[in-house]
């Protein structure tokens, strides 16, 4: 009778938090054709995961970043600043789609937001991108990792700034594969961001002239990654590759630490974050390679720039916070360049715009699909960590052609 | 052959660990007839406090292998003193739907004081690398946590069939008024008993911390887990717990080696099937369902 | 059930035939009332027990007998009036308090303890008074008890769960036994045996009130009975008289 009781309370439980469901807003206003402002001011609304695993990689910290571009914005134009009034609105998705879904819809009409910045999370990142195209307003994605963003899912309104699963691939597996790991093992968490993650590895593992012995997929979320492990270094691979996240990935980390397989086989990791290292400790992921969009400690440019976060926020920058300040301020000057905040204008300034600042390196924004296409680096996790946060040596600088490829096909421009 | 050994070692390993982390679950249960849903709430927080610890007061794992379970043993006095024992004469579901949100309450609390991405812990000096025989090889770490699990397990073991104390607690989860009307106060051992099962979770969270991600959701997967292991092992039973720990961890073991992506569903299943068989469990008194 | 109300009113219980005043009391009950929910399964019942005096209770199932047992040893909750043990009122004190003042509760399962070895549980109730048996002197009056010391509890026979039962009480040195049905279900020989046991108790100055269906048995081992129907005493007859009207009372109880 008590498992009963177990049972029936945990379905309640299960059914209560589904229907923390959404209320949606009210059909959207028609944005101003004209040359001047709508409602005489900016409104960057920040949509990102303020309480769960996404928390720390961006969070609250992108609207410091967002406000540093913001000042950098005025700073640079002072009187002559198009916007002169611009305002930041903030949203936690809670990495469900549903509440991206009603909170961007929020945002548009009710909080008068141009642009939508960062959304992490693929699912959350896809629903967002229909709401900016139905109600014609910008969208610049930051955090997820979908290539459906810049593949099926394009639109007119939507820009993807930092990375894509494409990218990771092709810098991790590529890139590895071409150093002489040539044979693959891949342990992948069994839901649709691992499926694609595996597939696009698979790919590009080929593509470089390796091969991929096991695929083999875990349940999602586990704990217990010791068998798997085992099962991985079977076929003496050269390189396993495990594209888990957050807390399964510290959990395949550690365990893999424990193995006879530590210094025999390169762990290559699919998608990593640099609070990731920081939660675990660089003698953890010691030599782990995996892609990364930007490094605050790649150069001098970089370093200042985390200099300034790090006088904010007391901590260093995830390629993150550089991207939300990348777009934030590029946006700006697009609206400083169209004298409006009209979105076709900003968006018309935008597209095939070259950029190198902060966070782009040789960086454009093609007009093709809208990816913000730039280097990114091949990272190696330090053994020893000279200062907090200073986690990476940059192996390798993937340029952008090389990172992004062709345009997806699939992306046709409505 | 070395292959399947390799996988049965591994399945006890992570079996041992299993049978300490629902022990306490099942001592709480017997005693209070409570299901503690916080029980994966407070593994996490030991685990935490094992990293805050390490972290902020360089006091290492062999330190918090005593001093966590004394915290978290407090804990629980409070916990039960505070909010458990006022539900008691209640309907069972009280405590599980007070527990559950307790665990809401704590990992929200965790998330806000040490954010979401988890924090940093060491292998213990002298236990990292591995231990070979053969092709077979398993972490130092693990078979210590096994051994460690076991030793705790049957300590436990004794302390409820050699002392006075384990005489009255098994009295008292085989009939609390029978007990009272017996001369013994069981209420008086109701506190500590709830105390002792909390401090257990905790310690199976500093033995976790080591080889597992220490999050403020390390606990929201484990106690699914942990409730199978109870449910199969019989709900209050001790030694169903123990046994039924290694089972899961070698179904589980089973399971990754042979279709990985049904790990889990396994353990499941084999409630389910254990369920439909023996609805008490495999060590479950028929009374107590 | 009659729809009872919560009135307190006397109602004329038919006096006894024996006069109480003379004895010293060992548990002394008077106007307990006691109820289940709305249901009132006792209604002003007095009773007394003295040291060495064996008392039953007898009526039909129903007649409230056992949750006279049970308030006595403060299992049931619902109830008005008072009980005293040696002059002490117990009405407020918990279960486990009461036995530690001697009152020692054999129940009609015997609770016996499956997860307890039979020396656990006689071990496992705490010694209340100096005159409580060692545990020798209960091994060598209940030699099987010391055969099966290892065995759990409940792998006993019933008369020897029976035995055990009592040994238990005794060794925690009760001085009051609430005894329900210690006959019920066991062979004759058996019952034989639990009957010089009592005896044995008695001659030990312990109180013991017996709740019994089996009037012979009863007529064996009391001093005084008690006739309990619809949660009222309704005779209390000395064991002379009990004897004599044997028969009316068996058709009584539908025996």
């Amino acid at each position: 009778m008590r498992s009963r009781t177990v049972q029936g309370t945990v379905a309640i439980a299960a059914t209560a938090s589904l229907a923390l469901a959404a209320c949606g807003g009210a059909g959207g206003p028609q944005s101003s054709g004209s040359s001047k402002l709508t409602d005489d001011k900016v409104v960057i609304g920040l949509l990102n995961d303020q309480s769960g695993v996404y928390k720390d990689l961006s969070g609250p910290n992108s609207a410091v970043a967002i406000q540093m571009a913001i000042d950098d914005y005025k700073a640079k134009y002072g009187d002559k600043a198009v916007a002169k009034d611009i305002e930041i609105v903030q949203a936690d998705h809670q990495n469900k789609a549903d509440i991206a879904n009603s909170k961007a819809q929020e945002m548009y009409d009710r909080q008068k937001a141009d642009v939508i910045l960062d959304v992490p999370n693929s699912a959350a990142a896809l629903a967002v991108a229909t709401q900016a195209k139905n109600k014609k307003k910008l969208y610049i994605n930051i955090g997820a990792g979908t290539t459906a963003l810049t593949g099926a899912s394009c639109n007119k309104y939507t820009f993807h700034w930092a990375y894509n699963t494409g990218v990771l691939a092709r810098g991790t597996a590529g890139a590895i594969t071409k150093a002489g790991g040539t044979r693959w093992n891949i342990v992948y968490p069994d839901y649709a961001f691992g499926q694609d993650m595996n597939k696009s590895f698979t790919k590009e593992v080929t593509a470089a002239g390796g091969t991929v012995g096991q695929s083999i997929a875990s349940p999602f979320p586990s704990d217990n990654f010791a068998t798997f492990i085992t099962k991985a270094g079977e076929g003496n691979p050269k390189v396993i590759g495990s594209m888990h996240a957050g807390g399964d990935l510290i959990n395949f980390v550690k365990q893999f630490n424990q193995s006879p397989l530590k210094g025999k086989v390169t762990l290559a990791v699919g998608l990593m974050f640099i609070t990731d290292i920081h939660s675990l400790g660089v003698d953890q992921f010691a030599g782990t390679q995996f892609t990364d969009p930007w490094y605050w400690n790649f150069d001098a440019q970089n370093k200042a720039w985390a200099d300034r976060f790090k006088a904010k926020t007391n901590t260093r920058p995830s390629f993150a916070h550089a991207a939300n300040y990348s777009a934030a301020l590029n946006y700006l000057e697009a609206v400083q360049a169209a004298g409006t905040d009209n979105a076709d204008a900003v968006a018309a300034q935008l597209e095939g715009k070259k950029i190198n600042d902060v966070f782009l390196r040789n960086g454009e924004v093609r007009k093709a699909d809208h990816a913000v296409i730039h280097d990114v680096y091949l990272a190696k996790v330090k053994s020893k960590a000279p200062e907090d946060w200073d986690y990476e040596d940059i192996v390798k600088t993937i340029p952008a052609a090389e990172a992004y490829g062709a345009p997806n096909p699939a992306c046709s421009m409505g | 052959m070395s292959e399947f050994i390799q996988y049965t070692l591994q399945g006890l390993a992570a079996g041992g660990f299993y049978a300490l982390s629902a022990l306490g679950l099942a001592v709480i249960f017997g005693v209070l007839g409570v299901v503690n849903f916080s029980h994966g709430a407070c593994y996490m927080l030991g685990a935490v406090i094992s990293a805050v610890l390490l972290g902020e007061l360089h006091v290492g794992f062999w330190v918090a292998l005593v001093v966590v379970p004394i915290l978290m043993f407090a804990f629980g006095v409070l916990m039960e003193r505070l909010l458990v024992r006022w539900l008691l004469a209640l309907d069972p579901l009280y405590n599980f739907l007070l527990t559950f949100g307790l665990t809401l309450v704590l990992v929200e609390a965790v998330k806000q004081r040490y954010g979401v991405s988890g924090l940093p812990y060491e292998v213990p000096a002298g236990l990292g690398g591995q231990v070979t025989v053969g092709s077979v090889n398993l972490s130092t770490y693990a078979i210590f946590a096994c051994l460690f699990s076991v030793v705790v397990c049957v300590a436990v073991g004794l302390l409820l069939t050699k002392t006075r104390i384990g005489m009255i607690v098994r009295a008292s989860t085989e009939a609390p008024e029978r007990t009272r009307a017996l001369g013994i106060n069981v209420g008086r051992w109701v506190t500590p008993v709830f105390g002792f099962g909390i401090a257990l979770a905790g310690l199976a969270g500093v033995l976790a911390a080591p080889t597992r991600a220490i999050t403020a959701e390390m606990g929201s997967n484990f106690i699914i887990i942990l409730f199978a292991v109870v449910v199969i092992g019989g709900l209050g039973s001790i030694l169903g717990a123990v046994v039924a720990g290694f089972l899961v961890g070698l179904v589980e073991a089973y399971g990754i080696a042979y279709a990985p992506t049904y790990a889990q569903i396994v353990i499941f299943v084999l409630m389910a099937l254990v369920v439909l068989v023996r609805p008490s469990g495999l060590f479950g008194r028929e009374e107590v369902a | 059930m009659s729809d009872s109300t919560s009135t307190t009113s006397s109602v004329d219980a038919i006096a006894g035939s024996i006069a109480t005043e003379a004895r010293s009391r060992m548990l002394e009950v008077s106007g307990l009332s006691a109820w289940y929910g709305e249901a009132r399964v006792l209604d002003d019942v007095s009773i007394d027990v003295a040291p060495g005096e064996v008392v039953t209770l007898v009526g039909r199932n129903g007649a409230g007998k056992t949750t006279l047992l049970r308030s006595v040893m403060g299992l049931h909750r619902q109830t008005e009036g008072t009980i005293t043990l040696d002059g002490a009122d117990l009405a407020k004190r918990s279960p486990d308090a009461r036995a530690r003042a001697g009152v020692g509760w054999v129940p009609d399962d015997r609770g016996i303890y499956s997860s307890l070895t039979v020396a656990e549980n006689l071990l496992l109730p705490p010694v209340v008074h100096a005159d409580a048996w060692p545990l020798e002197k209960v091994y060598e009056f209940f030699p099987v008890l010391h055969e099966r010391r290892e065995f759990p509890g409940t792998k006993l026979s019933g008369g020897e769960q029976q035995m055990l039962a009592m040994a238990r009480v005794l060794r925690m040195g009760s001085r009051l036994l609430l005894l329900d049905e210690p006959s019920e279900g066991l062979a004759p020989v058996i019952v034989q045996r639990i009957g010089e046991i009592i005896r044995e108790i008695k001659s030990h100055g312990v109180a013991v009130l017996l709740v019994e269906q089996n009037v012979k048995f009863a007529s064996t081992v009391a001093d005084r009975h008690y006739l309990l129907a619809q949660g009222k005493v309704v005779e209390h007859l000395g064991n002379d008289d009990f004897r004599a009207r044997e028969g009316e009372l068996l058709t009584y109880l539908g025996m």
